[in-house]
């Protein structure tokens, strides 16, 4: 871990011991990253000033959980917030038909290696980004970043959303591949 | 290319991607997040996901929240009478900082009047004082390079039914217990495998108040009343 992950990865833990301190620290030091990612999806200032408050109510009580997480502080701080607001975006959505999500999920083999790979060579996403039709990996960022949903990006990709779907999907599948090979 | 020609491993995978991006609806996702916490190989594929997209987050530009937001944060969590105090200046932990490299140097001072060790073990040789604002207990931490702490407490008192905790923070890791800590005394005390794996400069010692006997589930609860960070002498 570099030296600036490291700070950060004590400061959570700190933050599990109940050190006030060090969650000051911590707010400083992450704060505009966080307000960054939660402002991008939601898209407006008052409601990302009070969310980045329950952002930061959830760190702290989750801190201890971060220690069970296989990813790196920095990631898991964003996780946390893109979380929160996606889970507010979600709640105001008109309500969907969850169609066709394949929930039951067959054994995964596991692959032990993909995880030291992936902590090393975070860059290679954007390598593999590279490698679907622009169209699709813009589809691919729109849902990450801004959190489009799939009716959304339909919209913005003039495609019918089963379109939508399975574009994704498909690409989904392969960036998968490209970033395990 | 029909959804035929992926397995159904491929996409199950894929239906895990979509969970992280946010693209279930309420019902798939709830659903999703109670599978995900009951199976392991769930839960890597997630992070999987996680860590890889999680370089896209350099693609988002920082915006600074303004400044009444941490006050009105720090109310919400510990209450209007807690705000302000000085436990949270930066400014005063620097000097904190600042005061262990003093008590470090004296413990050089220390030790040199023991016998001398050989240089290589000088070299492995750290030190940390233990103090927090607000709470009077204070210790001084040496490692002897040789897998033992020894604690010598400048200051504090018991406190009854209570008893003190030392702590092990490493990296990303849960504190390790080190075990129960007398105010009054000197105590040695032997690093354990798992509080070695990840010993050295910047492992950091606290000591925490818990209910006699130490804490009940090897999990911190009481307060941190000193901590510091390990340093080569």
């Amino acid at each position: 871990m570099q030296a600036e992950a490291r700070d950060i990865a004590d400061l959570i833990s700190r933050c599990a011991l109940r050190d006030r301190v060090a969650f000051r620290s911590l707010y400083d030091r992450t704060s505009a990253k966080l307000f960054g990612v939660v402002l991008r999806i939601l898209k407006d200032r008052a409601e990302t000033e009070e969310a980045i408050q329950e952002v930061y109510v959830k760190i702290w009580q989750k801190a201890d959980r971060y220690v069970s997480s296989n990813t790196s502080p920095i990631s898991w701080l964003c996780a946390v917030a893109r979380n929160h607001a996606l889970d507010i975006i979600r709640a105001r959505r008109p309500i969907s038909e969850d169609i066709d999500v394949a929930l039951d999920i067959p054994d995964l083999s596991p692959d032990p290696e993909r995880q030291a790979e992936a902590a090393e060579d975070g860059a290679r996403i954007e390598v593999c980004l590279a490698t679907l039709d622009p169209d699709r990996a813009d589809a691919v960022r729109g849902a990450y970043l801004d959190g489009f949903s799939y009716e959304e990006l339909a919209v913005r990709h003039s495609v019918p959303v089963n379109t939508m779907r399975t574009w994704l999907r498909r690409s989904l599948i392969k960036l998968r591949e490209c970033l395990t090979t | 290319m029909t959804e035929q020609d992926f397995t159904e491993e491929d996409q199950g995978r894929a239906a895990i991607a979509e969970y992280v991006l946010g693209l279930l609806g309420p019902k798939a996702h709830a659903e999703m997040t109670r599978r995900i916490e009951q199976d392991a190989a769930l839960r890597r594929e997630r992070d999987f996901w996680v860590q890889r997209f999680a370089y896209l987050d350099n693609q988002v530009e920082p915006v600074g929240p303004p400044a009444h937001i941490f006050s009105d944060l720090e109310t919400r969590l510990f209450g209007a009478q807690k705000r302000a105090s000085l436990w949270d200046s930066l400014a005063l932990w620097r000097s904190v900082a600042a005061g262990a490299l003093a008590v470090a140097a004296i413990a050089v001072g220390f030790s040199t009047l023991q016998p001398r060790p050989d240089s290589g073990q000088l070299a492995n040789q750290l030190v940390a004082a233990l103090q927090a604002e607000g709470s009077d207990v204070e210790f001084v931490a040496l490692y002897d390079g040789t897998g033992a702490v020894r604690l010598t407490s400048l200051s504090g008192h018991s406190v009854p039914g209570s008893d003190y905790e030392l702590w092990a923070i490493q990296g990303g890791h849960d504190p390790i217990s080190m075990g129960l800590v007398p105010i009054d005394a000197r105590t040695t005390v032997e690093l354990t495998d798992a509080v070695r794996s990840g010993w050295g400069e910047g492992s950091v010692l606290a000591i925490t108040l818990e209910p006699a006997g130490g804490a009940p589930n090897g999990v911190p609860t009481g307060p941190i009343v000193a901590q510091g960070a390990v340093t080569k002498i």
